[in-house]
């Protein structure tokens, strides 16, 4: 328990850390440019020697003409700016991924992401700049997951957008498929019959569902809640007369599936292989979400490709991008590249990390391209199409004009081994200078903490809570040491 | 001469109380006398225990019984590796190095178990030392009746696979059990000596291609002859097997046997090697053995092979080619009569004769023949 | 061209394959000793490296086969290969120094189409650490004939040890009766360090004349045999090096004339926070896979500029993945990280290929891409070691044994 405690006041110091902002970083009202060698952009060719302009948090214009007169300027001419990495999927930055509760709609990670995770920490040094957190696969139908960014002190000051999408798991390990598929389509068998008992209890006039409603602490007669509404969307099955239901009537606990169900919500489906692939696109068709589905895959889940064309949604693949059978004659293996299939499928598919640090989004779009994807849709597997597939294709995944001002500065080609993130701007403000960065000096030089002490959880989170005034603390680790050749 | 013809198809009969030492004939629509030569419509003639003639044009002898069969006559079948009469003395727990130990001595020639395997056409069958140390003795060879001996040691057993090792007791590493096999043939005394000199051959426990590697590499240093028993798939390394000189026991193949198996069986046949079929009785139904050699056949053995593999091969395997195995002039009289095809298994051993006496009809007469002495 | 999809698969060659007359095309030869081509020619004959030229190709009428790719390098050396099943290593005693890994290893096993995949073409193959001293290693090729024999470049190559709490672990005292051959020494760390120098010891004194692992030590103390000995974290380098040294300076080992002992370090993570303690001594390292978060096994810190430091402090260093078939922990991608910690490409280049092959006494025959040494070579995508690059070939003794994909040749060779 002290040891958790010890780590959480070292993190938060190191957050703090993080969020004092270096006097050359702090925009001159809300103005910042940014002047690099090369910006590169993902909407058209690289820029040479440009220049970002951003004005209260989003892009104002990117091009050669030199700055703002009225900006604070950040000037990097050996600097690349990339935008950041979106993860599309990600049950790390919780208290924990996995909830007792089968059927928990009603839960949602805003109350579980912990916003000094050193699972964010990771994200900023890696360049991941978006997230959608959801809760891990042990549920049928988990809860409701949130974009966020990796910093701020507060989830609301995290958050890029709230109830992102339910979690729903077909397949459950330990868990026979007929069991678990039950359990997902018994849930919206459930709603239904929820619905229809309250269209027949307002018939007959009993106001048990009002009571509820004040029971769990909502007031059916306030604003929204006061107006019933048809039931919407394209399910197949309809519950009649649901106007007639004040909607704040609804029971907490359902009301987040009728939102799916209404297309309203999106919901991120974890199949463990083909065969799960299968059950997801007929309970999504049944329930009437397929357009809003987004396919998260693992296993042998690839083989379904087809049917995953056909049904026309997108998908997030497995960190593992290269899946390995044996041939039952040779008893020999044959790996697949799983990216490789969906391109060739088209299949819209977004890529996620192997791991928070070393192996993160930029190492698996490097992979890709080393196994034949062509450089600018690997890098869009991990930018723009995540991006689209979080409906935030708006304001993330390139550097152009109206999107947020979210930027990296890389010494180097984004996917080469030896570049690392040197500073992050996060809605016009810098939050990430990597000489600064204490734990990037202990993994990479091994520099221990003055006061460290040498037990610890094992993973490498010897922290200082004087990080800020430790001996190296000053000294820029040099960008120029890691770039080589 | 009395011929007397019995009728294979009903199932009680009488007791045959033919008296063993007087001369029988046999006349027989297919003889399959395991050479690899078939004979239609031959005669054998049986004295003494012992085979006298055979042939298209043999005379029957004066006072001979004759039985004529519209069927298959073949030599009788020979199973290569078991425990039959010997069960739970194959293993001993204590030294993982005993080679001195034969299985031959805690043998019960009157085991029940051996009434099963003579109503199945199996006459001699080698009991084989246990393979869960580093050599657990020598093997033996014996007819299913009354244990007579046909050679005992037959083979010195010398494991290779994994099952010598343990986790809690030396050796826990393969490099540690061939330190434990090297050392025995270092200056070897007794059966190693014996072995080494080429006398006795050597069983080699195998069960991954890696292990036969390791068997033929210890085989050639030592100068060891013998053969090859466990790995299904020792037909995919039948270049360095054929090189090596020794033979293979094919294990006991069941329903389900991947293609890749029993292909590697027919490459046996393709590269020239010897084999038989082994059984692990009493384990294994005295059936599984014929049922081995009929999968193979249905995947493209060449039926002759698969039947020499049960019969001359094996006797050859064992060391017993000059007693038993074929049909031929001086060998044993043990043979069987099929009610049908041999590899068909719709048929069974009609009768076994062993030694020159009957000792299963229709799979019925073993007790009768039991409460006769 | 649908040629993303096509399932890679380790092409199985006939256990009899010839070696092939090759000619390879590359944007890029990387041949080891300094010097580079760019657009050049690798021939291979007969197995070997016959020519290593500039050139572009056209106007070469030989029959060869033709590869192209935009890089070639050596094969990869692994020295840091470890058996990882309890059946490599004798445990029923804690020093076993004759017996052999060779003959505990499987030719069949898939690992060693794994490693082709990654571009590894020789490894050291060690006993795992369970024993103090395991036994005796073994350099062979990962590709070849099926037999471990055929495929050997240099048997009993090397002695194999470790310090510290690996070879401890199950070890328990007998508190009482003891209930299975584990209840023995050593149990700690000092324990394990009385193993090996009771070992020396009794070896210098003369005293353990009956042991089969008697010759195998004499030739150890003797430099005759290298020693590779395991040492995760500063304290058990330390231990390892103290030893040597004191077989170096103590009379008993001097008056035996075995006083000139080769030292090893493998796995030596710690080895960046005393570089100059291994300088002194002249004691080359094998370093494990890089960790992604700080620590690694025994819980010791691996600074990702831990081969930059030896680098610098002229400490010789080989990488190695333990042999890891995960393609992130891959012997290419411990080279990036070691470039993503300082290291140049060059020295990165020579610590997965002639480095390791001069440790292990194999520097004759692999390692560098010179006339005359083996046709081991690995062609590249890309720049080799990033990861937008991968191994598209892969030659052993000038036969293909791997080809995947390749953008430069288009879909997979036809024979």
């Amino acid at each position: 328990m002290t040891t958790t405690m010890k780590r959480a006041t070292c993190a938060a110091t190191l957050t703090a850390a993080f969020l004092s902002l270096s006097p050359e970083a702090r925009a001159g009202d809300g103005r910042l440019a940014i002047k690099v060698g090369r910006i590169v952009t993902l909407a058209g060719p690289d820029i040479e020697n440009g220049t970002i302009y951003i004005e209260g948090g989003r892009i104002v214009s990117v091009g050669t003409d030199g700055g703002r007169w009225d900006a604070e300027v950040i000037d990097h001419p050996e600097l690349t700016a990339f935008p950041g990495w979106v993860e599309a999927h990600s049950t790390r930055g919780m208290d924990r991924p996995n909830e007792n509760i089968e059927v928990a709609p009603f839960l949602d990670v805003r109350d579980s992401i912990d916003p000094i995770n050193f699972y964010f920490e990771d994200c900023l040094r890696q360049g991941v700049l978006a997230i959608n957190v959801q809760q891990g696969n042990l549920c049928a139908i988990g809860g409701q997951g949130r974009v966020v960014k990796p910093f701020g002190l507060t989830i609301e000051d995290m958050t890029l957008r709230p109830s992102s999408g339910l979690k729903i798991a077909i397949a459950r390990p330990g868990r026979s498929r007929a069991l678990q598929a039950q359990a997902v389509r018994r849930a919206f068998r459930d709603l239904r019959q929820h619905l229809e008992k309250l269209v027949q209890d307002k018939k007959e006039g009993k106001d048990t569902a009002r009571r509820e409603a004040l029971f769990q602490g909502r007031d059916p007669d306030k604003d929204e809640n006061k107006k019933g509404r048809a039931m919407e969307g394209n399910a197949p099955w309809k519950v009649a007369n649901l106007e007639s239901i004040p909607r704040g009537e609804v029971d907490e606990k359902q009301e987040p599936l009728l939102r799916l169900v209404e297309g309203k919500m999106m919901a991120f489906v974890a199949c463990d292989g083909a065969i799960s692939v299968v059950q997801a696109l007929d309970i999504a068709r049944e329930n009437g979400f397929l357009a809003n589905t987004v396919l998260v895959l693992d296993g042998d889940a690839w083989k379904a490709a087809d049917r995953i064309a056909e049904a026309g949604v997108p998908v997030v693949l497995a960190p593992q991008l290269l899946h390995v059978d044996r041939d039952p004659i040779t008893g020999k293996e044959v790996e697949t590249f799983v990216p490789g299939i969906f391109r060739e499928k088209k299949v819209r598919f977004a890529l996620q990390s192997l791991n928070s640090s070393a192996q993160s989004l930029w190492f698996q779009a490097a992979t890709c391209v080393g196994y034949g994807i062509p450089r600018d849709e690997a890098i869009a597997a991990a930018t723009k199409v995540p991006a689209d597939i979080l409906r935030l294709g708006d304001r993330l995944g390139s550097i152009e004009k109206g999107k947020d001002g979210n930027i990296l500065l890389l010494n180097g080609d984004p996917l080469a081994v030896t570049t690392s993130v040197q500073f992050v701007v996060l809605d016009g403000n810098v939050v990430y200078d990597r000489s600064k960065d204490v734990r990037v000096r202990q993994i990479l030089e091994g520099v221990e903490q003055p006061n460290a002490s040498a037990v610890d959880s094992g993973d490498g989170d010897d922290v200082d809570p004087h990080s800020g005034a430790s001996k190296g603390g000053d000294k820029k680790s040099g960008a120029s040491d890691k770039k080589k050749d | 001469m009395l011929p007397i013809l019995l009728a294979f198809a009903t199932a009680t009969l009488p007791a045959i109380s033919l008296p063993a030492d007087g001369p029988l004939a046999i006349r027989a629509k297919f003889v399959w006398t395991g050479g690899g030569r078939v004979l239609e419509n031959a005669t054998v003639v049986i004295s003494g225990g012992r085979i006298q003639a055979v042939g298209t044009d043999i005379a029957i002898p004066e006072g001979a019984e004759l039985i004529e069969h519209d069927g298959y006559l073949t030599a009788g079948m020979i199973a290569l590796h078991g425990a039959t009469g010997a069960v739970g003395e194959t293993q001993d727990s204590t030294r993982t190095v005993m080679p001195e130990a034969r299985v031959g001595l805690a043998l019960d020639g009157r085991a029940r178990d051996f009434g099963l395997l003579r109503d199945a056409g199996i006459t001699s069958i080698l009991v084989t030392p246990d393979a869960s140390g580093v050599t657990g003795g020598t093997s033996a060879l014996v007819k299913t009746l009354d244990g007579i001996v046909l050679r005992d040691p037959a083979h010195l057993s010398l494991v290779f696979s994994t099952d010598a090792l343990s986790s809690n007791r030396e050796p826990t590493s393969k490099s540690g059990a061939l330190a434990l096999l090297n050392a025995l043939f270092t200056e070897p005394r007794g059966v190693a000596a014996e072995a080494r000199s080429g006398k006795l051959p050597c069983l080699f426990e195998v069960r991954e291609r890696e292990d036969v590697g390791r068997a033929l590499a210890f085989a050639a240093e030592h100068e060891l002859v013998g053969t090859l028993h466990g790995a299904w798939l020792s037909g995919e390394m039948s270049g360095a097997i054929a090189k090596s000189g020794l033979s293979v026991i094919v294990p006991v193949l069941g329903v389900g046997t991947p293609k890749r198996v029993l292909d590697a069986v027919a490459r046996l046949e393709k590269d020239g090697i010897v084999f038989g079929f082994g059984l692990d009785a009493p384990w294994n139904h005295a059936d599984a053995m014929r049922f081995s050699a009929a999968l193979c056949v249905r995947a493209g053995l060449g039926r002759q092979a698969a039947w020499q593999g049960l019969t001359a091969n094996a006797a050859k395997i064992a060391g017993a080619a000059a007693r038993t195995g074929r049909i031929e002039r001086g060998l044993d009289a043990d043979l069987c009569l099929w009610s049908g095809d041999p590899l068909d298994l719709a048929s069974r051993a009609s009768l076994v004769i062993i030694g020159g006496q009957p000792v299963s009809m229709n799979g019925a007469a073993s007790a009768a023949k039991e409460s006769q002495r | 061209m649908t040629f993303l999809s096509v399932a890679l698969v380790a092409l199985s060659v006939a256990q009899d394959a010839e070696p092939r007359a090759w000619t390879i095309q590359v944007e890029r030869v990387y041949t080891g000793t300094g010097r580079n081509l760019e657009k050049g020619l690798v021939l291979v004959s007969a197995g070997k490296i016959s020519a290593v030229t500039p050139g572009a190709g056209e106007e070469d009428d030989r029959p060869n086969d033709v590869l192209k790719a935009y890089a070639v390098t050596a094969g990869l050396v692994d020295a840091g290969v470890r058996v990882t099943n309890w059946q490599s290593v004798e445990q029923s005693k804690e020093v076993t120094p004759h017996l052999r890994v060779a003959d505990t290893l499987d030719p069949f096993a898939l690992d060693w189409d794994r490693q082709l995949r990654g571009g590894v073409t020789t490894v050291l193959a060690s006993p795992v650490d369970r024993n103090v001293i395991g036994g005796l290693s073994v350099v062979l090729k990962t590709g070849g004939p099926e037999s471990i024999a055929d495929r050997t470049v240099k048997a009993d190559a090397v002695l194999r040890g470790s310090m510290g709490s690996e070879p401890s672990a199950g070890n328990h005292p007998a508190f009482g009766r003891p209930t299975d051959f584990f209840s023995r020494r050593p149990t700690t760390r000092m324990g394990v360090e009385w193993e090996w120098r009771n070992a020396f010891f009794d070896t210098a004194l003369n005293l353990n004349e009956e042991d089969p692992g008697r010759a195998t030590l004499v030739a150890a103390l003797q430099g005759k045999l290298p020693i590779f000995i395991q040492a995760w974290t500063t304290q058990d380098i330390r231990t390892a090096v103290f030893l040597r040294e004191e077989v170096e300076s103590r009379p008993e080992f001097a008056a035996a004339g075995m006083n000139t002992p080769r030292f090893v370090i493998d796995a030596a993570a710690e080895a960046w926070k005393e570089p100059q303690l291994l300088a002194r001594s002249q004691t080359p390292v094998v370093l494990p896979p890089f960790p992604t978060a700080g620590r690694t096994r025994e819980n010791s810190q691996m600074a990702w500029n831990v081969a930059k430091v030896l680098k610098d402090a002229g400490v010789p260093f080989a990488l190695s993945s333990h042999g890891s078939g995960d393609v992130e922990q891959r012997l290419a991608n411990q080279a990036g990280y070691a470039m993503a910690g300082g290291l140049g490409f060059e020295d990165a280049l020579a610590a997965v290929t002639s480095t390791p092959a001069r440790l292990l006494g194999v520097e004759d025959r692999v390692g560098t891409l010179e006339v005359g040494k083996d046709a081991d070579l690995v062609l590249w995508s890309g720049e080799p070691f990033q990861p937008g690059t991968r191994v598209v070939a892969t030659i052993v003794d000038g036969v293909l044994r791997y080809e995947g994909w390749n953008a430069v040749q288009g879909a997979a060779i036809a024979r």
